[in-house]
């Protein structure tokens, strides 16, 4: 009776085909997905595609050499003032004003100012120290580059201090302070403000990390993290709304909506209408309770926050209404969302940050809903940039809507007469 | 909104094929204003696609239907139709009165009007006082109720309804009839498609059978009769000969009381194996019936059952289209 009962369900799921794609495939499906955000970076050995901005004050030997050592590691991509990546062995120094725009508005994840530091005792000579301004929306690049800085930096004293050697401190002498030790955690204003107050003549190279996007804000992470899973449970809860017209066809009530003066048109600009609605009061909801108990700056970027929202939600509507009108049945759109959602939050960043990707899989996650619609949002309350900033993203989006709709009409015709 | 003159539907030379399947063949139809017509057919007949084809969701390959002399599909045409589909298609999440509301918004009443029109019919399928409650939790016969109010709200003066009754209740369904006779009374003209042949006896004043995308037959339930298997009377009986069961099954074994009782007692009758009757058409029960069971009990034959039947639908259809109406 045991086995009698394991075969039924076995039978059950064999004959319905969704759950079985569901219970199979899907896994499958995100596992890839996952293995190429991750993996992709060590097979291709792309760790290092961080974006930086150089921009050298000083103009000596020792920082035109730091530069080249910047530039023979693979672990950087410069960029110019329009934030492209530059080719292999090309340089654009910036200004310190051009670096800091383009890490406010992400051009660079990045920026190195290479500065004077304290002049070397006994010469004219100052030594090099350098200013790092990053945007810890990126958690990981900061502290990469502040390292690679800092261990050139070191280099570069060692180096002079082997020029020009000091006498041995007394066997008595203190030990180093440990303010010393250049701070590990490069977020906020952390620096180490002067060289070590040490019996030596040799000082430790000054890195000073400012962090111009994120150190003024409240709740950093939940501000660039609201965006992301807002734009996620939009696309669920839109996606499996537009469910309604499969169901309405399946028990004939879109027959009889349509024998009355209601037209095929009408009716899908209503459901569109009313999904994008849905879309952006949940949307809304969501970081007014971010901003409530997390301390999102809703209110402070309202305007920006209404545009992306509707043009998200009227986006994930039409979208929603062409996976309907594709779609055979209710069952059938399930899995169908089910994978397309999370497939896009994944690569599109809702999941996953961008910033952990590899170049190429951030450029296929262009192709999702979420990077752009990502990307708004951040500009908005991560980077505080100006409305006019959005058009990108707006316009990508309202095509993206614009097309999946005309496509959905397309596909709402075989419910048209026949 | 009822036409004064014409026809509130007429289907001329109507065509349409889907792919090899031929599903409408040069069908015609007229139905007047106020009549009651029930449409008949074997699966497959193309029912359905008229129907479709009726409310303007079937582009014609040939012919044309008007509403009214409205083109089927056309607005006009759809202010003037009232269609209940054999489906529930209503939303079942939603309240009676909520329903109601929509599908009369959606045929065009405007909102003071309908909430008048709800309350109206709430009351004539006597659920205003399970108006709010929602419809999913309904019977199946308070569903087919909803589920026909919401086709009719609007006053439709062709109303086309595809099994209204199915899968009610014989009380549900008594209670539906009387408001498709109410809404005949009001003039409406009705269509009806059923497999009940009884439901198309009583609720039809004309019956139209289809077959083959085409009407093969049509008029009153007598034309009928009188068109394809007459009017004469079927006389069944069961036969016993001395208190021996002479319904003679085989014949093989009992071939010379079968033969002697078919060529002396029952001239004219047929035997039929299906019953193990003996059948024979008469064209007046009075005056032949007495004669014949007399002539029986002088041979010493007694009659252990014995039913007269009347041609009816059934044969009618059988007749017509060689299957059964389910088939």
């Amino acid at each position: 009776m045991i086995w009698l009962i394991v075969r039924i369900s076995a039978l059950r799921l064999w004959h319905n085909k969704a759950e079985l794609v569901l219970t199979f495939v899907v896994p499958l499906v995100f596992f890839s997905i996952f293995a190429l955000i991750f993996g992709s970076r060590e097979r291709s050995g792309e760790t290092a595609t961080i974006k930086v901005a150089v921009s050298d004050l000083i103009k000596n030997d020792d920082s035109q050499k730091i530069i080249e050592e910047l530039q023979a590691n693979g672990t950087l991509r410069f960029v110019d003032a329009d934030s492209q990546v530059l080719k292999d062995g090309e340089l654009k120094l910036l200004d310190p004003k051009v670096c800091e725009r383009l890490v406010r508005e992400g051009g660079a994840s990045v920026a190195i100012v290479l500065e004077e530091g304290k002049k070397e005792k006994d010469s004219q000579k100052s030594t090099v120290s350098a200013k790092l301004l990053t945007d810890s929306s990126d958690q990981v690049a900061p502290k990469i580059v502040s390292a690679l800085v800092q261990q050139l930096l070191v280099q570069k004293s060692v180096a002079a201090l082997a020029k020009n050697p000091q006498p041995m401190p007394p066997a008595n002498a203190p030990a180093l302070p440990a303010n010393a030790i250049p701070p590990a955690t490069p977020n906020a204003v952390a620096a180490v403000d002067s060289p070590a107050k040490s019996p030596f003549a040799f000082t430790l190279p000054e890195v000073k990390t400012i962090d111009l996007v994120g150190g003024q804000k409240k709740n950093p992470i939940i501000a660039m993290y609201a965006s992301g899973i807002a734009v996620m449970f939009l696309l669920f809860s839109v996606v499996g709304g537009g469910g309604a017209l499969l169901e309405e066809k399946e028990n004939s009530t879109l027959e009889r909506l349509l024998a009355s003066q209601l037209t095929l048109d009408e009716l899908l600009m209503g459901k569109w209408l009313y999904l994008m609605l849905l879309g952006t009061l949940q949307t809304t909801l969501m970081f007014v309770w971010g901003e409530v108990v997390f301390g999102v700056e809703l209110s402070k970027h309202w305007e920006g926050f209404l545009m992306m929202t509707l043009v998200t939600s009227a986006a994930a509507s039409s979208l929603s209404l062409f996976l309907a009108t594709m779609c055979n049945s209710r069952a059938q759109l399930n899995w169908v969302s089910v994978v397309l959602v999370l497939g896009m939050s994944a690569l599109g960043g809702s999941m996953v940050p961008r910033y952990l990707m590899s170049e190429r899989i951030r450029e296929v996650g262009l192709l999702t809903f979420n990077a752009w619609a990502l990307d708004g949002y951040n500009k908005i309350f991560w980077r505080n940039l100006p409305l006019q900033t959005l058009w990108p993203q707006l316009a990508v989006l309202l095509m993206i809507g614009l097309v999946f709709m005309i496509a959905a009409r397309i596909g709402a015709r075989r419910w048209e007469r026949v | 909104m009822i036409a004064e003159d014409g026809f509130a539907l007429q289907c001329i030379d109507v065509e349409k094929s889907f792919g090899s399947l031929t599903a409408l063949n040069g069908l015609n139809l007229e139905v007047l204003p106020g009549e009651r017509v029930a449409l008949l057919g074997p699966n497959g007949a193309g029912k359905t696609t008229l129907v479709r084809a009726i409310c303007g969701r079937v582009r014609l390959d040939k012919g044309s239907i008007r509403l009214f002399n409205a083109p089927a599909g056309s607005s006009k045409a759809l202010q003037h139709l009232g269609v209940v589909p054999q489906e529930l298609a209503l939303y079942g999440d939603l309240t009676a009165r909520e329903n109601l509301l929509i599908f009369s918004r959606l045929h065009g009443l405007r909102r003071r009007e309908a909430i008048r029109r709800v309350n109206e019919v709430l009351e004539w399928i006597g659920l205003t006082d399970r108006a709010n409650d929602l419809v999913k939790n309904f019977s199946g016969g308070m569903k087919r109720r909803v589920n026909l109010a919401c086709g009719v709200l609007h006053h439709p003066p062709l109303i086309l309804l595809d099994e209204p009754t199915v899968g009610v209740d014989p009380q549900s369904r008594e209670r539906i009839f009387l408001m498709l006779d109410e809404l005949s009374k009001q003039g409406a003209a009705i269509i009806l498609t059923t497999h009940h042949l009884d439901e198309a006896e009583k609720q039809s004043d004309r019956i139209v059978i289809v077959d083959h995308g085409r009407v093969i037959a049509e008029g009153t339930l007598a034309d009928l009769i009188e068109q394809t298997v007459g009017t004469r009377r079927q006389l069944v009986m069961q036969i016993y000969k001395n208190n021996f069961f002479a319904s003679f099954y085989t014949g093989a074994s009992e071939s010379n009381s079968l033969s002697r009782v078919e060529s002396e007692v029952l001239p004219g009758f047929q035997y039929q194996t299906s019953t193990g009757g003996w059948i024979k058409e008469i064209d007046d029960v009075a005056q032949e019936l007495p004669p014949l069971l007399e002539q029986l009990r002088q041979r010493g034959l007694v009659v252990a059952d014995l039913e007269i039947r009347n041609p009816n639908l059934h044969h009618v259809f059988l007749h017509l289209t060689g299957k059964e109406l389910r088939e």
